[in-house]
């Protein structure tokens, strides 16, 4: 299927309207999805019809949704008559911005003769509709500036009356003067900033922060209801003609201005809901935490930046006394080597090809791995959630990113590449709850008396068994690894002998791995390999792994569960930028001679670089934030905390809400200098 | 790790047509250019083990589950008790599936219409302050949503009041709606939280669109809605697919903002809040799990295979930058 | 073009719907969104005295009840007792029980949608709220129940500062060691009643090449840790006795205290690898649960837990059934001083707000027909055997309550010196925290006890 679909439309890249328009061949299979769909449907209608529960909120999503739709289209179509129709779009954006007045006025039972449905609803609006989109129209229809000024104004004026004397008499506002002058003044100077900011005349801005200032000044600041007519044209007359006048000062833009209008409202309807949403649900919730991170647990005092300190004074977060540890841990041991490794490769290959390092040199192999060893090493001699923290972002972030990118590589095109795919994918559908009992079942110990019921610890146990033990299974698994040694060993010296260092490499670590694991499996160094322990009497019983009890290795043993579910996510979003890369580009590098794996590290990876960035961004970030893994298997215990699940603790469980919060602006602290460099960087290739 | 060997065997011909094996060095070669598959299919055999122990053990009973590991399950002790105990009449699993999709259809549909309109005005808009305003809007990614869940669920519960300095007035920014321990609510939640990743992801995409494209749609005359609707929504099918699969999943799966959000409302559960508490006090129910997380997992995957086919080379092809 | 002209139309449609939110927000007058609010004014509320359970009518209110219990035997108790009681009078009880119940209460009173009632389990969360003014008080009528069915010791804990809030809903009873006296009848063990007949009995059995003495495990998912508080819980009480106890729980006595350090110490002393079984090879990693298992498959004798852990015994275990090997029984956990201290746990139900039909259901949790209808309803949803529930509530017919719970209830009556469960009336930072979270580090040997002291010290709050 997916090779006819890439016959399809390799040939004609230049017309993607047409191609991507084209309705989908109409087979037995579509009509099966209409038909499920259709199902789907009417069931959704019937349990509607049932539950009324259901009604509701399906009416409510229905409404928000078409109702926003609606507005957001509507916007659209407004906006398409400025460059070519400035009359017509002055007179609806005008008239309903009357309209928008009316209905505030009247919905809210301000003015005389609302409550009544139709007046309230109809009239009203209309009123407003009618009065400002004539100003609209008319205005673009006058040119002479001593004209238009005398046109708003008086608009403004008329309009300003109309208000005060339909104003209720229980709302006509008692007027207090100081109020009135201190907001007029600052919301002037306000505007009038802003307006020298945007390099306009500050007199405009100053006009309209007056004139906000006012209305905000002589109805906030007033006690409703005490008032008489005269205060209430007062407080509406003045900004009525402020914002007239301001108006009418205006020019008539042509065209050129026109298309900025155009471009300007564009941005702001295209961009505008996602900051709405954005502001309300995350900006504004991380200001107050910010705020809060400097108070106390009960948010009444200012402590400054304790919250801060404690989390870095705290052993439970940071411990780095037995920092040299690390110096004997083997992973570390084992990186060093690599690294040295990876020094001698690199002065070959400089000598060779005039780089040491390159993508997909040999070099970058034993590099890569020696740090991530290296690393390891040195994390797991220190303690503590911060530390925790950056060793979940080094492990997760690159096994995920590898993983999913090996496994995009290798299954593509390949045959049986959707029921790979959706296997790696498989974790992502299981929810966190599943997940825990998965990976309870994988983990778990039992009393070595007893049959193992995880699966690691019944393959290690069994490991211990057949490596100590002396029978059938033993001997042919013996056999079996000494063939694979040999084996790995000859691919290893063929290459050599060619001298194509490149193929080396995966066969050399082939040979060092197997070849370990073959000494020590068959007792030369040590006396086994596997889960089994030897009493002083000589008889040998199993010997299981507290895998999530163990500090600090249990952290690890967490972190493969996010690799397990992340893999998915990056293999994903990897595999459709690899299908993205043009089939035309891989067959040119073919053309000149590349092999398969030249093509990918030349042609491929370039192009999904991006995405490659993309990834480790998000991974980096869900991991920094990574809160249900921990708090589902371990809640922290026994050396996994991390930020999120600690901040958590503190703020929802212990109720210490500036700790909380201290703990979160510091999740977002660290993460902040990836997001921005990672944006950076991609502003600047775009 | 069996099963492997006989896939290597069968993918490794098909897989270099014109590149025929001679002596035994080549032959050696050939075997391992099978590897990569090979190797492919050892993760593949590796990832479903923990997930085929669930699926197992989703079959057996508490005794069963408890006793013995799952690769010993023997035919006999198979069952279907723990699938009719989650369905049984008083857990309301039916209800809460529903509540769900309540949650996580328009919570996945409504962020990536908004966060394509931004991802476009981003990428193909050019006004003042673009790129600083982008910036921002994708750094709180960082933001660990924990933080906002009280300030909106207060916001939920009684609307936004802002009281206005010097004159002891206080305004309604947002009234109240009447939101909590509504499904409403928590799929209004993930459409703010998503918003980052998605207007991330979409705008990589997006603005990675051929130039001459748009420049062409411009002197045809089109604007910009026509082109996002014509032009752009078309081209961005993949990546729309891709985002809306994850979304799907994490809206469905989720358990804190729904916690938060639904708190003691029973009627509006979804599933994972009501299997969760199906494993009982202690987890001594915990045996119902494995069955439940299968149920839980069903939609999400029909809705990742639904979606997987518009991952296909050549819908952009010559469409992203070289 | 008509097209676009109906589209447009759709602006005002949409605008005046938000200005209808608006404007029907301010008729309504301030967000009070609490269910119950349309609820008939106080006078209207019945006067059912004693016998709470008669019929009242409160117009269809709805009062909501979280709580932690989410078990399918406590959820259908519960919902047949509270319907049962809802339908009398008309009240719409709806019960949640909340597997995140700890965080979520937390969450929902600050963000300002509590329930009506909780059920709380730790006193100390109750005090907190209830210092900070989320609780109301119980009204007279309530409190004059109290006093008709409960004694002063079990409505203590439900007090603050004076001022009465929690009502008791359920009682623990935690000095218990499990056993089966078939068992100990074969190797030749008697019941031992003092502390020192106790360690004398762990010695011989761990001497004795058969079953371990004790079954221990002390993981219980996210609250890991807990089982191991207990115990140093009830040897404080043993060692120290209830004045050291109590000047512990407010801190007055601080953890690292030689006395409290002494008591920390004795449980991991007591848990060596010779004397402990745990099902899953270590302490720190076996679950809780899994300790009846062994216990009943004779891998070990003993096992120290709450009256409610006889849920937790495989099905089909009998308890104190003289004719069946199998049988399990308890004996309590002895003393060392010879003033026979009990340690207890509960439920307490408390009212976030106080509308008549949420005091009705207050003050129908506190009658003894409320505890006897529970324990009949669980009895019958667990299949007849040990129920798991357990009240101290006075007056109840005590032929629901089988004759191994009776005897629990009469330890409880007759105990001089009963104090509850420490870590429950600590604060949350210490006493679901650290107490847990080093308690377990101390357990599995990753710290010693003086730094596992000094730490859970250095967390409590002020």
């Amino acid at each position: 299927m997916e090779t006819l679909e890439r016959t399809d439309t390799s040939g004609e890249p230049d017309d993607p309207i047409v191609e991507a328009g084209q309705p989908v061949t109409r087979d037995a299979q579509w009509y099966l999805k209409v038909v499920v769909a259709v199902a789907i449907a009417v069931g959704m209608l019937y349990w509607a019809a049932v539950e009324e529960k259901i009604r509701s909120t399906l009416i409510t999503v229905v409404i928000t949704v078409a109702a926003s739709a609606g507005l957001w289209i509507a916007a659209n179509f407004l906006f398409d008559q400025v460059r070519n129709r400035w009359a017509t779009f002055n007179a609806i954006a005008f008239g309903l911005l009357g309209a928008v007045l009316g209905v505030l006025l009247h919905g809210n039972k301000l003015t005389l003769g609302s409550g009544s449905g139709f007046f309230t609803w109809v009239i009203g609006p209309l009123v407003g509709a009618v009065v400002l989109g004539g100003l609209g129209y008319v205005m673009t229809r006058t040119q002479d500036p001593n004209q238009r000024l005398t046109i708003a104004t008086g608009t403004g004026l008329a309009a300003g009356i109309v208000i005060a004397v339909t104003i209720r008499e229980q709302f006509q506002p008692g007027l207090d003067v100081v109020a009135i002058v201190v907001y007029t003044a600052i919301l002037a100077a306000v505007g009038a900033g802003l307006s020298i900011l945007l390099k306009h005349s500050p007199v405009g801005g100053a006009m309209i922060g007056a004139a906000i200032g006012w209305i905000l000044g002589a109805w906030g600041g007033a006690d409703l209801g005490d008032g008489s007519l005269v205060e209430s044209l007062v407080a509406t007359v003045v900004p009525a003609v402020l914002l007239g006048a301001r108006f009418g000062m205006t020019t008539d833009p042509d065209y050129t201005e026109r298309v900025n209008i155009d471009t300007r409202s564009r941005a702001v309807i295209f961009v505008g809901p996602a900051i709405l949403f954005i502001f309300v649900m995350l900006v504004v919730p991380a200001i107050r935490t910010g705020y809060l991170s400097l108070l106390d647990r009960d948010s009444e005092e200012f402590v400054d930046g304790e919250n801060y300190g404690s989390v870095f004074t705290d052993r439970n977060s940071l411990d780095v006394d037995n920092w040299t540890d690390m110096f004997t841990s083997v992973p570390f041991l084992i990186g060093v080597v690599l690294l040295g490794l990876a020094v001698v490769v690199g002065a070959a290959m400089k000598k060779r090809t005039g780089r040491a390092v390159e993508i997909g040199n040999p070099t970058v192999g034993p590099l890569v791995v020696g740090l991530l060893l290296v690393s390891f090493g040195a994390f797991t001699a220190m303690r503590g959630t911060l530390i925790n923290n950056l060793w979940w972002v080094v492990v997760v972030t690159f096994f995920s990113t590898a993983l999913g990118l090996a496994i995009a590589v290798l299954a593509d095109g390949r045959r049986g590449e959707r029921v790979a795919k959706s296997i790696i994918f498989m974790p992502m559908a299981i929810s966190l709850v599943g997940a825990s009992i998965i990976w309870r079942f994988v983990y778990l110990a039992r009393d070595t008396s007893t049959e193992q019921t995880g699966v690691m610890n019944a393959l290690w146990v069994g490991l211990g068994r057949l490596s100590t033990g002396s029978g059938l299974p033993t001997l042919i698994v013996t056999v079996l690894l000494a063939i694979c040694v040999v084996l790995a060993l000859i691919f290893l010296s063929n290459a050599l002998v060619k001298r194509e260092y490149g193929r080396a490499v995966v066969p050399a670590i082939l040979t060092v791995s197997l070849g370990w694991f073959f000494v020590r499996f068959v007792g030369i160094i040590g006396d086994g390999v596997g889960g089994f322990k030897i009493d002083d009497d000589g008889t040998v019983s199993g010997q299981t792994i507290f895998f999530v009890q163990e500090v600090p290795y249990a952290n690890f043993w967490l972190m493969v569960i996010m690799i397990w579910i992340q893999t998915g996510f990056s293999m994903v979003i990897l595999s459709s930028a690899i299908k993205a890369v043009p089939t035309e580009l891989i067959e040119a590098a073919k053309i000149d001679g590349a092999t398969e794996s030249q093509a990918f590290w030349r042609v491929i990876l370039p192009q999904i670089a991006t995405t490659i960035g993309v990834i480790v961004t998000t991974l980096i970030v869900g991991v920094m934030k990574v809160f249900d893994i921990v708090k589902v298997t371990t809640n922290g215990q026994f050396g996994t905390q991390v930020l999120a699940n600690n901040m958590f603790d503190e703020a929802f469980n212990r109720v210490n809400i500036g700790k909380g919060a201290a703990l979160a602006m510091l999740i977002f602290f660290s993460v902040l200098p990836v997001m921005i460099f990672n944006i950076r960087k991609m502003q600047q290739e775009g | 790790m069996s099963i492997t060997a006989p896939l290597v065997n069968d993918a490794s011909p098909g897989g270099q047509p014109g590149d025929e094996p001679s002596g035994i060095i080549d032959r050696v070669y050939g075997f391992l250019r099978g590897i990569p598959t090979g190797i492919l299919w050892f993760i593949v055999v590796i990832w479903s083990i923990p997930t085929l122990g669930l699926f197992v053990n989703s079959f057996r009973n508490r005794d069963g589950q408890r006793g013995s590991g799952w690769w010993n399950v023997s035919p006999s002790e198979l069952t279907f008790d723990n699938y009719d105990q989650i369905f049984g009449a008083r857990s309301g699993l039916l209800r809460s599936l529903l509540n769900s999709a309540a949650i996580a259809i328009p919570a996945t549909i409504i962020p990536i219409a908004i966060a394509a309109f931004a991802a476009y005005g981003f990428a193909w808009i050019d006004f003042k302050g673009r790129k600083g305003l982008f910036i921002a809007t994708v750094s709180l990614l960082a933001i660990p949503l924990q933080v906002a869940l009280i300030p909106l669920l207060q916001m939920f519960v009684g609307g936004a009041k802002y009281t206005v300095p010097l004159l002891d007035k206080t305004i309604t920014i947002v009234p109240d709606f009447d939101l909590a321990g509504t499904t409403t609510a928590v799929w209004l939640t993930h459409t703010g939280f998503a918003m980052p990743f998605a207007i991330f992801l979409l705008h990589n995409y997006i603005s990675s669109l051929p130039k001459d494209l748009f420049e062409a749609a411009r002197i045809d005359g089109a604007n910009h809605f026509t082109i996002f609707w014509r032009l752009v929504l078309p081209l961005s099918i993949p990546v729309l697919a891709a985002f809306a699969i994850f979304q799907f999943l994490w809206t469905w799966n989720d358990y804190l903002i729904a916690n938060t959000m639904i708190g003691a409302n029973a009627s509006q559960q979804p599933t994972t809040i009501l299997i969760a508490n199906l494993a009982g006090d202690f987890g001594r129910n915990e045996h119902v799990l494995p069955a439940a997380g299968f149920v839980q997992a069903f939609v999400p995957l029909v809705v990742f295979f639904a979606l997987q086919r518009y991952f296909v080379r050549g819908i952009l092809a010559g469409s992203v930058k070289g | 073009m008509t097209k676009r002209w109906l589209k447009l139309a759709a602006v005002p449609i949409a605008l005046a719907f938000v200005a209808a939110a608006c404007g029907s927000d301010d008729e309504s007058g301030g967000g009070d969104t609490t269910p119950a609010s349309e609820a008939p004014a106080a006078t209207d509320a019945p006067d059912d005295g004693g016998d709470a359970g008669g019929g009242g009518d409160f117009d269809g209110a709805t009062v909501t009840i979280t709580g932690p219990e989410r078990d399918d035997p406590s959820i259908a108790s519960l919902n047949d007792v509270l319907g049962e009681f809802g339908e009398a009078n008309n009240i719409n009880i709806e019960y949640t029980g909340d597997a995140d119940w700890e965080a979520n209460i937390n969450t929902q009173v600050q963000g300002g949608n509590p329930p009506n009632i909780s059920y709380f389990p730790q006193p100390g969360k109750l005090a907190d709220f209830a210092r900070a003014g989320n609780l109301k008080p119980v009204t007279d009528q309530v409190n004059e129940t109290l006093d008709e069915f409960w004694l002063d010791g079990f409505q203590l804990y439900g007090n603050v500062d004076g001022t009465q809030y929690g009502v008791p809903a359920k009682t623990d009873l935690k000095s218990l060691v499990w056993y089966q006296p078939a068992a100990f009848a074969a190797a030749g063990y008697e019941v031992p009643t003092t502390f020192a007949e106790f360690t004398a009995l762990i010695d011989t059995m761990a001497a004795a090449d058969g079953p371990k003495p004790l079954c221990v495990g002390i993981e219980s998912g996210q609250a890991t840790g807990w089982t191991y508080t207990d115990w140093v819980e009830e040897m404080v009480l043993r060692l120290h006795g209830p004045e050291v106890y109590d000047g512990w729980v407010d801190n007055s006595i601080p953890f690292d205290d030689e006395r409290i350090q002494e008591a920390m110490q004795a449980p991991v002393d007591l848990w060596t690898e010779d004397n402990v079984f745990a099902a899953a090879g270590s302490i720190a990693a076996t679950s809780f649960a899994d300790n009846g298992q062994p216990l009943v498959d004779g891998q070990c004798y003993m096992h120290r837990q709450a009256n409610f852990f006889a849920g937790l015994f495989p099905e089909g275990t009998t308890f104190a059934d003289p004719a069946d090997d199998s049988a399990v029984d308890v004996f309590y956990f002895p003393d060392i001083n010879g003033d026979k201290p009990v340690l207890t746990a509960g439920i307490f139900a408390a009212a976030f707000d106080e509308d008549p039909a949420t005091m009705a259901v207050m003050n129908y949790i506190a009658t003894a027909e409320y505890a006897e209808k529970r324990q009949a309803a669980q009895t019958e949803a667990v299949g007849g055997g040990l129920s798991g529930y357990l009240s101290a509530a006075i007056g109840q017919d005590p032929s629901v309550y089988q004759p191994l719970e009776q005897s629990f209830l009469s330890i409880l009556e007759s105990a001089e010196i009963a104090r509850f469960d420490g870590s429950d009336l600590m604060p949350a930072d210490v006493g679901a925290g650290t107490f847990w979270s080093e308690g377990t580090s101390l357990v599995n040997g990753d710290i010693d006890v003086s730094e596992a002291a000094s730490r859970i010290q250095a967390s409590w709050p002020g």
